[in-house]
């Protein structure tokens, strides 16, 4: 027993430092999920736990699923996930030596919303009266139910000519399709999506969605001549 | 929202569009004032706020996920929406008329979107008493809470900020409801116009 406390005390052993819990999101308004960054582990094989208390309940409950949503996580799903409710979440980590709690967080569901990335960004190259354009197509993130109206989402669009720095911004509100006009034939367009709730953050944007306008000629006529 | 006589006319999924515009800047307002509130707030008064629970509100039994809010009829929704509403008529003009002596940096523009509050607040209310009224009679049933808190919010600045911001934290949370309620009613009556939803 008494090398093992020298032992500690030469290198450092202790109770492990103080986890962070660093965010709360929910895609839909119907799960959610938090995510911690662990402290110092004091040197000795770590454990964490994430409890968290409901509004009008004295009742501790632990993190339902640690799994899903990888590593230092906890996943609420739609049986556990109310909104207009507060949760009170504390993370606690254990060692050897003794165990150390996170800052508590108050969450309410209904601000936290950030919804996945748009779905199957399409560019078609389209023309009109000999002048190309291109459309944008989308799709909403498959888990928000936008039928229902339990969640509302608006888009933004950007693109840029390849090779250009800057991007243009593009706000078509509600809507899943976008024209862009004004391009330049014979150049390669790049495009990404995003959107956000009526309430909430931004979702990332999509993955670039490159398109090439082929060449055309003025008016069409031209060509023909 | 519109006059009574023009409103007969117009298609009640039209009205709730215009309703569920009207709760959007409503919740979105409320966040505002949140924040600028935030802004210079005592850390002291965050230890010292007392628990959403205590909301004069927060007895309403009403839908708090998904699965339950589609589950309610669009009559029982209607009245929930109102009696939400409803419940707000005097604790936002005790708001209005505290935010004239807040102790905040902020005080002015903080006491004109209160105004702007009760502004939206009112012609959204007047709106649905003619949505609720093309309903029937089931939506136009309304069960205020009455607002039981101090008017006075206290004499020292630490008080009436974590007064203020209670009662506005709790509002903002209503105001969601509100506005989540009327978007979910809003698209069961646009079967028609789906791309709305």
């Amino acid at each position: 027993l008494f090398f093992s406390v020298a032992c500690g005390k030469v290198t450092g052993l202790g109770p492990p430092g103080k986890p962070t819990l660093t965010n709360c999101r929910s895609p839909e308004k119907e799960t959610f999920t938090c995510w911690w960054k662990p402290g110092p582990d004091g040197g000795l094989p770590t454990t964490y736990a994430l409890y968290y208390l409901k509004d009008n309940s004295e009742t501790v409950y632990e993190c339902p699923d640690y799994h899903t949503a990888g590593r230092n996580s906890c996943f609420f799903n739609k049986n556990e996930t109310s909104v207009w409710v507060n949760y009170n979440i504390t993370v606690v980590a254990t060692n050897k030596m003794g165990r150390t709690f996170s800052d508590p967080v108050d969450v309410d569901v209904a601000y936290i919303v950030q919804p996945h990335t748009p779905e199957n960004v399409t560019v078609n190259v389209m023309e009109d009266e000999g002048w190309p354009f291109l459309r944008v197509s989308w799709e909403s993130p498959h888990k928000a139910d936008i039928r229902s109206g339990w969640i509302t989402l608006v888009y933004e669009l950007r693109s840029k000519m390849e090779g250009e720095e800057e991007w243009e911004e593009h706000f078509p509100g509600q809507q899943k399709t976008f024209n862009i006009f004004s391009v330049r034939s014979g150049s390669s367009y790049l495009v990404q999506v995003r959107c956000r709730p009526d309430h909430g953050f931004w979702s990332e944007w999509s993955p670039t969605t490159k398109t090439k306008v082929p060449k055309f000629f003025l008016g069409r006529s031209l060509w023909i001549l | 929202v519109c006059m009574v006589a023009v409103c007969g006319a117009i298609p009640i999924g039209d009205l709730l569009d215009r309703a569920s515009q009207r709760s959007d800047k409503l919740h979105s307002l409320s966040t505002l004032l949140t924040q600028e509130l935030d802004t210079h707030f005592p850390p002291i008064g965050r230890m010292m706020m007392p628990r959403p629970s205590m909301c004069h509100t927060s007895t309403l039994q009403g839908p708090t996920d998904k699965d339950q809010a589609l589950q309610v009829s669009e009559h029982n929704l209607m009245s929930l929406v109102r009696s939400l509403l409803q419940s707000w008529a005097d604790p936002l003009v005790l708001l209005s008329a505290n935010a004239n002596t807040l102790p905040h940096p902020a005080q002015s523009s903080i006491a004109s979107k209160i105004q702007e509050l009760q502004e939206n607040s009112k012609s959204l209310g007047d709106g649905l008493n003619i949505v609720s009224g093309r309903m029937g009679p089931a939506a136009q049933v309304v069960s205020v809470f009455p607002y039981q808190g101090n008017s006075d919010f206290g004499n020292d600045k630490i008080s009436k900020l974590i007064n203020f911001q209670f009662l506005l934290s709790c509002f903002r949370r209503d105001s969601h409801k509100i506005d989540s309620f009327l978007k979910v009613l809003r698209c069961r009556s646009a079967q028609i116009r789906p791309e709305m939803c």
